[in-house]
């Protein structure tokens, strides 16, 4: 189904009155939704007990957390608001029994994308403040500036892990806010820097992610938006014995990250979270993808699409990977 | 490759108690001799490892990891070398999507009885190393041991 405002708002519509009765009727504790942030062209999760408050929930282009990172923390029993990507992460939290199936209700929100505002904001060259108004109609994104009108195609500010979406429209839900979406398909065009990396020589990959860690400070921001990440003691916060060093140095922020990369294989669902919210802007997407692919490729596993399959390094077959061993 | 003649280099071995250790054992005590480049660790089981052990091994600048655990279907816990194989799949497979040479961890399967084939393989992975060159990725940092050789502590 091709994107329209009206069609998103009568799914904002619904998703309030939805919210509401499941409050008034006490068939959940709380919500856990978006609301209007206080930047331009962003949102914040809202998560609430308050009646009154569902008429703050949004649904636009711009609902980007993964709001099943609260799910482990929040008591009771939990109404989520879920795009496809943040239903396979709660399926995969299922999966690993840190939530009950039946503690939650899910509100599935058929996803047509989301719009990366820092691409906008190169694009047209000017901070997200000054831009009065990104919309978008069909396959067509038009941003305001002032007077001044420009449009972009959906891979052109679109995030990359929506244009290689597989399941834009949750596949566990109880209440499926519209009709379902398919995925926009453009995977070729959201490999960027994978397939960069792919093309270079093993030793200049090194380099290259050499280079990108010297600038990280291990603020453990992409751990801690990390719906797989919920261990309550990360190996990194461990002294006995001290796996890194506590100060940022290369060696030890690139160690940290290779091992929170392959914790997670099997459960990362390439939300592409992490890298939205790494603040020195590390491409920590290729990585993921990466993982992502092996996992695929190794074992056809796929994270967070059943609740019934076992979690991929808890299961096993007898004959696969046989060439590994010498 | 900056390898002078003195290069030797430094593996660490992670096996398991039950079949690997024994047959390294094995090895010992039938005067088979093995390259005196590799420095083991006895852990529980193959499952045991996780994939930390074998890249904190690389970031302290051990130029290869040797897993070893008991064949298919003999292990102690029944189930604790698949398990170790599937996480090593994946920790070789990404390594090496990130510019790490792969020929740098290898797994095996030796048996308690298996002291030749314990043999054969640390040789073979030396041998293999000696062409990968020096472990630099991680700055080639020298390891605990060889700091703790020069301060004579």
């Amino acid at each position: 189904m091709s994107y329209s405002a009206a069609k998103n708002s009568q799914m904002q519509k619904k998703l309030r009155q939805e919210a509401k009765a499941l409050l008034e009727q006490g068939k959940v504790d709380c919500i856990i939704g978006y609301e209007p942030g206080s930047l331009k062209h962003a949102t914040t999760p809202l998560i609430t007990k308050d009646k009154a408050a569902t008429e703050r929930l949004v649904i636009n282009p711009f609902i980007v957390n993964n709001l099943s990172n609260f799910l482990p923390y929040t008591k009771g029993r939990i109404g989520i608001v879920a795009k496809g990507c943040d239903s396979r992460s709660i399926v995969s939290l299922i999966q690993d029994n840190k939530v009950k199936r039946e503690d939650l209700f899910i509100l599935g929100v058929p996803c047509s994308g989301l719009i990366d505002v820092s691409k906008v904001e190169a694009l047209v060259g000017k901070y997200r403040d000054e831009i009065d108004d990104i919309s978008r109609q069909g396959d067509i994104i038009t941003v305001k500036v002032g007077a001044a009108k420009k449009e972009f195609s959906l891979s052109q500010v679109m995030f990359d892990n929506c244009l290689a979406c597989e399941l834009p429209t949750p596949a566990e839900y109880d209440v499926l806010l519209g009709e379902p979406t398919s995925p926009i398909g453009a995977a070729a065009e959201s490999a960027g820097k994978l397939d960069e990396l792919k093309a270079m020589t093993a030793a200049q990959r090194w380099a290259f992610w050499q280079n990108e860690f010297r600038r990280c400070t291990r603020c453990y921001a992409c751990r801690n938006v990390c719906p797989a990440c919920y261990c309550k003691r990360c190996f990194v916060d461990e002294t006995e014995p001290q796996w890194l060093a506590p100060m940022p140095q290369e060696p030890d922020n690139l160690m940290f990250q290779i091992i929170r990369n392959l914790h997670v294989s099997g459960r990362c669902t390439d939300c592409g979270e992490c890298e939205r919210t790494c603040p020195v802007n590390i491409p920590l997407r290729a990585l993921t993808r990466d993982m992502y692919d092996i996992v695929d490729e190794l074992f056809e596993f796929k994270s967070g699409m059943d609740t019934k399959t076992q979690p991929l390094l808890t299961a096993y077959e007898v004959d696969e990977a046989e060439d590994l061993v010498k | 490759m900056t390898q002078d003649s003195e290069w030797e280099p430094r593996l660490l071995g992670l096996l398991c108690k039950w079949c690997s250790y024994a047959g390294a054992d094995l090895a010992g005590t039938g005067r088979k001799k093995y390259p005196a480049n590799i420095r083991i660790i006895k852990v529980p089981c193959s499952g045991r490892i996780d994939p930390l052990l074998i890249v904190k091994a690389l970031r302290l600048g051990f130029d290869g990891v040797l897993v070893s655990g008991c064949h298919p279907g003999d292990c102690h816990y029944q189930t604790g070398n698949y398990r170790a194989r599937r996480r090593l799949a994946i920790t070789r497979k990404f390594l090496e999507g990130m510019g790490v040479d792969p020929r740098r961890l290898r797994a095996t399967w030796v048996s308690a009885s298996e002291s030749g084939k314990f043999v054969e393989v640390v040789s073979d992975l030396v041998k293999d190393l000696k062409e990968i060159g020096p472990n630099e990725l991680f700055g080639g940092k020298k390891q605990p041991d060889a700091e703790k050789a020069k301060t004579g502590s």
